[in-house]
C-alpha cells in the first residue's frame, strides 16, 4: 500500500513531464485497436443482414426458377421441410423519374405464406379490396425514392404501362439488395399481375424451399437440377444471397484487419520502444528510487503500470471508440462481443508484453545512483568510417557515428519507422489501384461506360441511333444470360458482348480473348466456383440448350464476385443472342457519358433506355476515408518512435554537447550532429519500409483480388510522385521533429558534470 | 551501548575487468549511536564503495555489515530496498532528485513509501521545508533550484523518516563555499539531534566538523581518530570553517 502510494507520485509526476508523448502513446494503440474492432465487425457474420432477414421471414434456403408451374413433388425431397410458392413472376421495367429500372413483378396472395413471408417494414401488405396496390421490396424502393402513397409505373413487356401504388415496403431475404442484385422485387396480388402480363410465356415460376439444415442447400439444390431438367431456368441457394449482401464488408474488414495487425506490430513496437527509451533515460532517477527503499520488483512493477497503463487507456479509448464507429455505420447490435473480447485480451496482453521487458530491465538497475549510463563506446561504426571516407563535413561523421552507438535502440527505431511505412506504402497503393479504376475503367472490364437497351425501338434502330452519335467510338451489341452450372446446381452469369469477329475488349490478363465461337474468357469467381482452369472446356445449360465452351482466357472481372464467363454473343444459340439485348458503347477519349446519355435520350425521343456504368471505384470510396485515417494513426506511430529516438539521443550526448563546445564546434555545428544522428536512422527505416511496401503491395492487393474473384491484376504500385512525396513528407516531418529538441540542446549552457 | 553500524573484515572486489580490482581491502568499522564519522581518502582509496556498501547499495564480496545489532550483508537487494526505507538515509554528490517531481514530493516520497499516511508525509515534509528554509520552494521542480538548495531537499528527503543512520557521499562535492557552509550546518544541527552519520569526504575542512576521522587509503583504514574539537556549539564553528 505504501509503495503503492509512492509509486503513484512517480508515476504521475513522470506522465506529466511527458504528456505529449504519453498522449501519442495512447492515440496510437487506441487508434489500431478501433482499426481492429470495426474490422472484426465487419468480418464477423453479424454485420449481414442475410441471417437477420431470414429469420424474420422465415426465408427459404433455395430458391428455383422454373417456366412452368413445377409439377415434380419438391416439397418430398429428403430435408425439406416446407415450400413457398411457386408463385408467379413476371418482367418489367419501372419508369421512376425518367429513370427505368428492371423489376420482376411477383404474385403473392393477401394472405401471407407461412414461409418466406415478406416483412412489411412501412405501409401495409396487399389486400384484394385494392387491387391496384404494390409493395415493394425495401432496398428497391430506397434506390427509387419511393414512398408510401407513390405512383409506381410499370411497362410491361408489352409495352403496355399501368400505374400502381406502393401500399407498402417489406423486407425480404430472398435475395439481395438493388441495385447489386437485379431485377427489383415488388409484389402484386395474382389478378392484378394476371391483368399486366396476361401471357403465361412471358413470365416464371418461383419456388422457395425452406430445409431443416441450410447446410444441405447444394444437395438439394442438385435434386431439384436433376427432378426438374428442361423445365428449370436457374436455382441458387442463401448462401449467394448472403454473399450478395455482404456487399464490400468483407473488403473492408480485411484492408482494415491487415493494417489492424500490422499495425498493433508496429503500436507495440513503439510502445516497447518508447518505454525502453524512457528506462534508460531515467536510469539515475530508478537508482535514486532503489537507494530510498524501493525494490527491484518494485521499480518493474512501476514502469509496467506506468507504461502498461498509457497502452491498456489506448485500448480501452480503441475499444470505445471502434464501437462507436460500428455502431454508427452498421447499427449497435452488430458489434460481436466474442472477438471484441478476445482483441481487447489480446491488444493486452501484447502491451504489457511490450513494456514488459524494458520494465523488467528498469527494474534490474544498480541501485548506486552515480553508476554512468553512458552508451558503449568503441570504434566508429562502419557507416562513420565510410562518412569519414568520403570527406563528410565533421558534424555529420559525428552524427553518423553516434547513430548506431546503441545497437538495439537504433534497429529498433529503424525498425519501428519502417513498419509504419510499409503500411502507408500500401495504403497508397490501394489508393492508386482505385485511382487506376478510375483513369482506366477499360482495364477493369469497363471499356463501354453506357448500355443502351432498345426500350420501345427496334433493336437495329436503337444500334443506328446509337452508332449515329459522334462520341460513340463503337458499339457492341450484348446479352447477358443465366446458365446453369451441371454439378454446380446453382446459375452463373454469361456474358455475351460483341461478336468473335468485333470482340469486346475484354481486359484478358492471363491467357488470351476468345477468338471464334466456342471461346470464352471468365472471371476468377466462375474458375474458383467451377474448379476450372484456362484450357478446361464447361458445359452450361442456357434456357434448357447446352452451351459448351473452351475457357481460353481470365478476365479482370468486378462484377458479381467474378462470378461471369463472357463470350462472344455469336457463341450463344440464336434464340438467345437475337436480337441482342442491349448495346455497350465504347465512346470516344474525353467524351462525357453524362452528356452523350442525355443526346441519346432526346435522339430517340426517350424511346431508349441509357445507363452508366458504375465504376468498381466509386462503389468503393469509402475505402480512400479508412486509408486516409490509416495513415493518420501510422504517422503517430512513426511519430512516437521518432520522439524516443531524439530523446534517447539528446540523452546520450548531453555530456558531449559541452565537449564538443570544447573543441570548437559551433552550436550550429552541434545541432547538425544532433540531427543527423536521429536523421540517419529516419531515412533509413523509412527507405526501408518504402522499399518494402512497394515490393508488397501489389501482390497484396491481387491476392485481395484473387480471394474475391475479381482476380489478380489489378495491383498498383503507387506512382513515383506520390511516393517521393510521401517519403519527403516523412523524411521532412522526422528532421523538423528531431530539429526542436536539438536546438534547444545546442543552444542551452550545458554543465560539464551534469549527468 | 550497542554499535549502530559495525564491519568485520569487509572486503569488496570488483571483477568486472581483466584484472581484479579490490577497492576495499578488510575494514573493520564500529559507528557509535550519535557519533559523526568523516571518512577521508585521496580518489579511488574506496570511501564511495565502502559507503555505499554499508548503505546496502553495492554488494561486499566478503565480511560483515551489522546495522542496528542485525547482520545485513547476507541480505537480499529487496531486503536491504525495505530496511533502508526506515533505517538507511542517503545524501549523494549530484543530490539526485527525482527531476520530474516537484521538491515537496520528493521529499514525501521516503516517507510514503516507509507507510506514512499522505497526511502525515505531507506535515513531516512542510517541517522539514520549514527547518531548511524552502517552504516557499515546495512546488519548484529540482532543476529551478540552486545546487544549495537541492542538496538540502536532498538532506531533507534523506531524514525523511529519521533513519538510525545517515550516509552521506560527498555532500558538498559539487557546491561553491557558500552553499558548502549551509548544508555543513545543517548536518551539524542535526547531528546535534542525536542523528548518526557517516560522511565521505576529501575535503579536510569539511572532515573536521565530524566527531572522528577515519582516513582511507587504498581501500584499508590508515588511520581512526577523534577529533578534539573546541566547543563552541554554535554555527560559529562553521562559518570560521570559510
Amino acid at each position: 500500500m505504501s509503495t503503492a502510494l509512492a509509486g503513484g507520485r512517480w508515476i504521475r509526476a513522470d506522465l506529466r513531464a511527458r504528456k505529449g508523448q504519453a498522449a501519442l502513446t495512447v492515440l496510437a494503440v487506441a487508434g489500431i485497436v478501433a482499426a481492429l474492432i470495426t474490422a472484426v465487425t465487419l468480418l464477423e457474420d453479424g454485420t449481414n443482414p442475410w441471417r437477420n432477414l431470414s429469420a424474420q421471414t422465415d426465408g427459404a434456403h433455395v430458391w428455383l426458377y422454373t417456366k412452368d408451374s413445377p409439377q415434380a413433388a419438391l416439397g418430398a425431397i429428403d430435408g425439406v421441410t416446407d415450400t413457398a410458392g411457386p408463385y408467379r413472376s413476371a418482367p418489367v421495367t419501372v419508369a421512376q423519374d425518367g429513370k427505368k429500372e428492371p423489376a420482376a413483378l411477383r404474385a403473392m396472395p393477401a394472405a401471407r405464406p407461412k414461409v418466406a413471408h415478406p416483412v412489411v417494414a412501412e405501409g401495409r401488405w396487399l389486400d384484394s379490396s385494392q387491387l391496384d396496390g404494390v409493395v415493394v421490396e425495401r432496398s428497391f424502393a430506397t434506390s427509387l425514392r419511393l414512398k408510401i402513397g407513390a405512383p409506381f409505373t410499370i411497362i410491361a413487356l408489352s409495352g403496355e404501362r399501368h400505374t400502381l401504388y406502393v401500399r407498402g415496403i417489406a423486407d425480404s431475404a430472398e435475395q439481395g439488395f438493388y441495385p447489386e442484385w437485379t431485377p427489383g422485387l415488388a409484389w402484386v396480388l395474382p389478378t392484378m399481375l394476371e391483368r399486366i402480363e396476361p401471357m403465361l410465356g412471358r413470365s416464371e415460376w418461383v419456388t422457395g424451399l425452406r430445409l431443416s439444415d441450410p447446410d444441405s442447400a447444394q444437395l438439394v439444390s442438385q435434386r431439384v437440377v436433376v427432378m426438374l431438367e428442361d423445365q428449370l431456368q436457374r436455382v441458387y441457394t442463401w448462401r449467394e444471397v448472403r454473399a450478395a449482401m455482404e456487399l464490400d464488408n468483407r473488403l473492408l474488414g480485411t484492408l482494415l484487419a491487415l493494417f489492424g495487425v500490422v499495425g498493433m506490430v508496429a503500436a507495440a513496437l513503439a510502445l516497447a520502444n518508447a518505454a525502453g527509451g524512457r528506462v534508460l533515460g531515467q536510469l539515475r532517477d530508478l537508482a535514486t528510487l532503489k537507494s530510498m527503499g524501493f525494490t527491484r520488483g518494485q521499480i518493474a512493477l512501476l514502469l509496467l503500470v506506468e507504461h502498461g497503463a498509457l497502452g491498456l487507456l489506448g485500448v480501452a479509448l480503441g475499444t470505445l471508440s471502434g464501437w462507436v464507429v460500428t455502431a454508427a455505420f452498421l447499427g449497435g447490435v452488430s458489434v460481436a462481443p466474442v472477438p471484441m473480447l478476445a482483441i481487447v485480451a489480446g491488444t493486452s496482453l501484447v502491451v504489457l508484453a511490450a513494456v514488459g521487458v524494458p520494465a523488467w530491465r528498469g527494474g534490474r538497475t544498480p541501485p548506486i545512483p552515480g553508476a554512468p549510463a553512458a552508451p558503449p563506446r568503441g570504434h566508429l561504426s562502419r557507416m562513420a568510417r565510410l562518412a569519414l571516407l568520403v570527406r563528410l563535413p565533421p558534424a555529420l561523421i559525428l552524427g553518423t557515428r553516434d547513430a548506431f552507438t546503441r545497437r538495439v535502440p537504433a534497429f529498433l527505431t529503424v525498425f519501428g519507422l519502417a513498419v509504419p511505412m510499409m503500411m502507408i506504402t500500401i495504403g497508397l497503393g490501394v489508393w492508386s489501384t482505385l485511382d487506376g479504376f478510375l483513369r482506366h475503367p477499360e482495364q477493369v472490364g469497363q471499356h463501354a461506360s453506357l448500355y443502351v437497351k432498345p426500350g420501345k425501338l427496334e433493336p437495329a434502330e436503337a444500334k443506328a441511333v446509337t452508332e449515329r452519335d459522334p462520341d460513340v467510338r463503337a458499339v457492341y451489341p450484348g446479352t447477358d444470360v443465366n446458365a446453369l452450372a451441371p454439378g454446380e446446381a446453382r446459375s452463373v452469369r454469361v456474358r455475351a458482348l460483341g461478336t468473335t469477329s468485333e470482340p469486346y475488349p475484354f481486359p484478358v490478363v492471363e491467357g488470351r480473348m476468345y477468338a471464334r465461337p466456342g471461346e470464352a474468357v471468365a472471371g476468377q469467381g466462375l474458375l474458383d466456383l467451377l474448379g476450372l482452369k484456362i484450357g478446361d472446356r464447361v458445359r452450361l445449360t442456357v434456357g434448357g440448350s447446352p452451351l459448351i465452351v473452351r475457357i481460353v482466357g481470365r478476365t479482370v472481372e468486378p462484377d458479381l464476385d467474378g462470378e461471369v464467363l463472357s463470350v462472344g454473343l455469336d457463341s450463344l444459340a440464336a434464340k438467345d443472342s437475337v436480337p441482342p439485348e442491349h448495346y455497350a458503347l465504347a465512346l470516344r477519349p474525353g467524351a462525357d457519358p453524362g452528356e452523350v446519355r442525355a443526346r441519346l435520350l432526346a435522339e430517340s425521343g426517350e424511346s431508349l433506355e441509357v445507363q452508366r456504368v458504375v465504376n468498381p471505384a466509386d462503389r468503393l470510396a469509402v475505402i480512400r476515408v479508412v486509408i486516409v485515417a490509416l495513415i493518420v494513426v501510422l504517422s503517430l506511430i512513426g511519430l512516437a518512435n521518432l520522439l524516443t529516438a531524439s530523446a534517447l539521443g539528446l540523452r546520450d550526448h548531453a555530456l558531449d554537447l559541452a565537449v564538443l563546445k570544447a573543441m570548437g564546434l559551433t552550436p550550429r555545428q552541434v545541432m547538425a550532429t544532433l540531427v543527423t544522428g536521429t536523421g540517419l536512422l529516419v531515412v533509413l527505416g523509412v527507405a526501408a519500409g518504402t522499399a518494402a511496401g512497394i515490393s508488397m503491395v501489389t501482390g497484396l492487393i491481387d491476392l485481395q483480388g484473387h480471394t474475391s474473384g475479381v482476380g489478380a491484376g489489378i495491383g498498383r504500385a503507387p506512382s513515383a510522385l506520390t511516393l517521393t512525396l510521401a517519403v519527403l513528407a516523412a523524411v521532412g516531418a522526422a528532421l523538423a521533429v528531431a530539429l526542436i529538441p536539438a536546438r534547444r540542446a545546442a543552444r542551452a549552457q550545458v554543465p560539464v558534470t551534469a549527468r | 551501548m550497542n554499535p549502530v553500524l559495525k564491519t568485520v573484515n569487509l572486503v569488496k572486489i570488483y571483477s568486472g575487468g581483466a584484472v581484479p580490482v579490490p577497492a576495499v581491502r578488510g575494514v573493520d568499522l564500529q559507528v557509535e549511536p550519535g557519533e559523526f564519522v568523516a571518512i577521508m581518502g585521496p580518489s579511488g582509496s574506496g570511501k564511495s564503495t565502502l559507503v555505499h556498501m554499508l548503505g546496502g547499495l553495492d554488494a561486499r564480496t566478503s565480511g560483515e555489515i551489522w546495522l542496528d545489532g542485525q547482520r545485513v550483508d547476507t541480505l537480499s537487494e529487496s531486503a536491504w530496498a525495505l530496511l533502508r526505507r526506515k533505517k538507511v538515509g542517503f545524501v549523494f554528490q549530484f543530490f539526485n532528485l527525482v527531476a520530474n517531481m516537484t521538491v515537496a514530493d520528493n521529499v514525501e516520497l521516503p516517507a510514503l513509501l516507509a507507510g506514512v499516511s499522505p497526511k502525515d508525509a505531507r506535515e513531516r515534509r512542510e517541517s522539514l521545508l520549514g527547518a531548511l528554509n524552502l517552504a516557499e520552494r515546495a512546488d519548484a521542480a529540482p532543476g529551478q533550484l540552486s545546487g544549495g538548495e537541492q542538496q538540502r531537499v536532498a538532506l531533507a528527503r534523506a531524514l525523511a523518516n529519521q533513519p538510525s543512520v545517515l550516509l552521506a557521499d560527498e555532500p558538498t562535492g559539487n557546491l561553491d563555499s557558500r552553499n558548502t557552509r549551509d548544508v555543513l550546518r545543517l548536518l551539524s544541527d542535526v547531528h546535534k539531534e542525536g542523528q548518526t552519520i557517516v560522511m565521505v569526504t576529501h575535503d579536510a575542512r569539511v572532515a573536521s566538523l565530524a566527531d572522528r576521522l577515519v582516513s582511507l587509503f587504498d581501500g584499508e583504514i590508515v588511520d581512526d581518530g577523534r577529533i578534539a574539537r573546541r566547543r563552541t556549539g554554535t554555527a560559529g564553528a562553521v562559518i570560521d570553517l570559510r
